[in-house]
């Protein structure tokens, strides 16, 4: 009786693999491209945004059908909404992904120590949302709940850089331009942690039916 | 919310097969109360116990205690009619009596007493009109309720349990034999009805149970198995074997 809805399940889990992945390519190739200057890739970013762009659309149908069809309920309606959730996360990311790469095009290759920072916050970001989307393939409740204490790391790295940017600035040994440039970047891969986040917590509402957010009194 | 019924430690044997074993439930007044479950699972044993339709079946014996707002109803004193005419009763296949729609209604009342035709009148009014059924019947009250329609032989059954001024009533898949029309009708009723009323309602069908219901209670071979607000049980139930069942997992 439910043969028909679990293989739908098992095609919209394949999707949600699929979006995932094309989310860490896409930070990949901008952070290779920000960090060791290897700027190969970069015009594909623009295609896997609007891969992205195209499987978040997919995705959300092939939930709304279920939800419309099947009246899911506990486990199933879980997932379901989950999904819907994280298409929106991972949607984000890839815009953030391609709004990085943009700004790289303008800082001509230029970087400096004040990059320290932002290294490690695009590293640990990555791993977040590698993190966080293999969690939700292997129905990995403590590596989801473990992408959250990065988020620290990243929100401590974003500080610093936005201090080590005003002293550029105050001690004037920068054009206006340049450390902008470096802060949005700074910016972009900080949301990109929080939407990690954010999928991390919705594969743990999936798994065990409790939102973090909803939990706090 | 406080309870109106309240079973401890419940258990019902029919000859040597136990129907119910160990329930113990505290159900809130005024609201409605779901009970789902596979067939067979003890849900009709339950509802039928709670107005003592069951416990004079020779081969059925029971175990433990029902209290309807703190009584225990298998006490010597209790009077078997007043407790019906507290919890009233709705089944799965309309059963109007072969009469007017207006003597069905007035059937209670009667038994109760009541006499005087303004007061019966008013009786029948206000009942059809709880039912949301008087606006199509009120032409043709002295016609035979026989010849309504499944959907209104249903409101007019839940009509004739409201005319002896019930505080329960119970249910028992009291739309499964109507179109969705009709449903849905009887579901916005007994939505309207938990102001004043407690609803008892077995059914079958999970997103009625959704709809309608503020508690939902889940029986497996006799055993309550989970018992909990309606939204938590279909979002995140506690219990595997709910899981499995209302996912459609069972068997
Ligand atoms: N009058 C009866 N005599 C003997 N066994 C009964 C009687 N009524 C119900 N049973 C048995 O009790 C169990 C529970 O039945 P019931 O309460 O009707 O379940 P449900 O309403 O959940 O389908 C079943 O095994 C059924 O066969
Ligand atoms: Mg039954």
């Amino acid at each position: 009786m439910r043969s028909r809805f679990d293989e739908q399940l098992s095609i919209l889990n394949k999707k949600l693999i699929v979006m995932g992945a094309l989310c860490e390519e896409i930070i990949g190739i901008s952070s290779d491209a920000l960090l060791n200057g290897n700027s190969d890739k970069l015009e594909n970013v623009k295609i896997i945004g609007s891969e992205i762009d195209r499987m978040e659309e997919e995705i959300e149908g092939i939930c709304l059908k279920l939800l419309l069809l099947e009246h899911p309920v506990a486990s199933d309606l879980r997932q379901i909404s989950a999904a819907l959730k994280m298409i929106t996360d991972m949607e984000r990311i890839g815009d953030q992904a391609e709004d990085i790469a943009e700004i790289i095009g303008f800082l001509n290759g230029r970087t400096g120590e004040e990059c320290k920072e932002i290294r490690k916050m695009a590293e640990t970001a990555i791993k977040m949302v590698n993190d966080s989307v293999d969690a939700y393939v292997n129905t990995d409740l403590e590596l989801a709940r473990s992408v959250y204490s990065f988020d620290d790391i990243v929100d401590d790295c974003f500080l610093k850089t936005k201090n080590k940017l005003i002293d550029m600035i105050a001690e004037n040994k920068t054009d206006g331009e340049y450390p902008l440039d470096l802060l949005m970047i700074a910016k972009y891969i900080e949301r990109i942690g929080d939407h990690a986040v954010n999928i991390a917590e919705w594969v743990e509402y999936s798994l065990t039916g409790v939102h973090k957010d909803n939990n706090k009194d | 919310m406080k309870g109106i019924i309240n079973a401890k430690n419940l258990n019902l044997w029919y000859g040597e097969t136990q129907a119910l074993k160990n329930i113990n439930i505290e159900i809130p007044e005024k609201s409605i109360t779901a009970l789902i479950g596979p067939s067979g699972c003890g849900k009709s044993t339950f509802l039928k116990i709670l107005n003592r339709m069951n416990d004079l079946i020779p081969i059925v014996k029971i175990k433990g205690d029902i209290y309807y707002n703190g009584k225990d109803i298998f006490e010597k004193s209790i009077d078997v009619n007043s407790l019906r005419r507290d919890i009233g009763m709705v089944f799965q296949k309309p059963n109007p009596f072969p009469m007017s729609i207006y003597d069905n209604i007035a059937y209670g009342p009667r038994i109760h007493g009541i006499k005087g035709k303004q007061r019966l009148d008013e009786i029948v009014e206000n009942s059809l009109k709880d039912a949301a059924i008087w606006d199509e019947v009120k032409d043709r009250l002295k016609k035979n309720a026989l010849g309504l329609s499944g959907g209104q032989q249903q409101r007019l059954c839940i009509a004739r349990a409201l005319a002896v001024k019930p505080k329960v009533i119970l249910m028992d898949e009291p739309t499964s034999a109507l179109d969705p029309i009709s449903t849905s009708k009887i579901e916005e009723l007994s939505l309207k009805l938990k102001d004043k009323y407690t609803i008892i309602i077995v059914t079958h069908n999970m997103q009625q149970a959704v709809r309608i219901s503020d508690n939902t209670a889940f029986f497996l071979l006799g055993e309550l198995i989970e018992f909990g607000k309606t939204e938590e049980i279909f979002s995140n139930p506690l219990d595997k074997r709910t899981e499995n069942y209302i996912t459609g997992r069972f068997g």
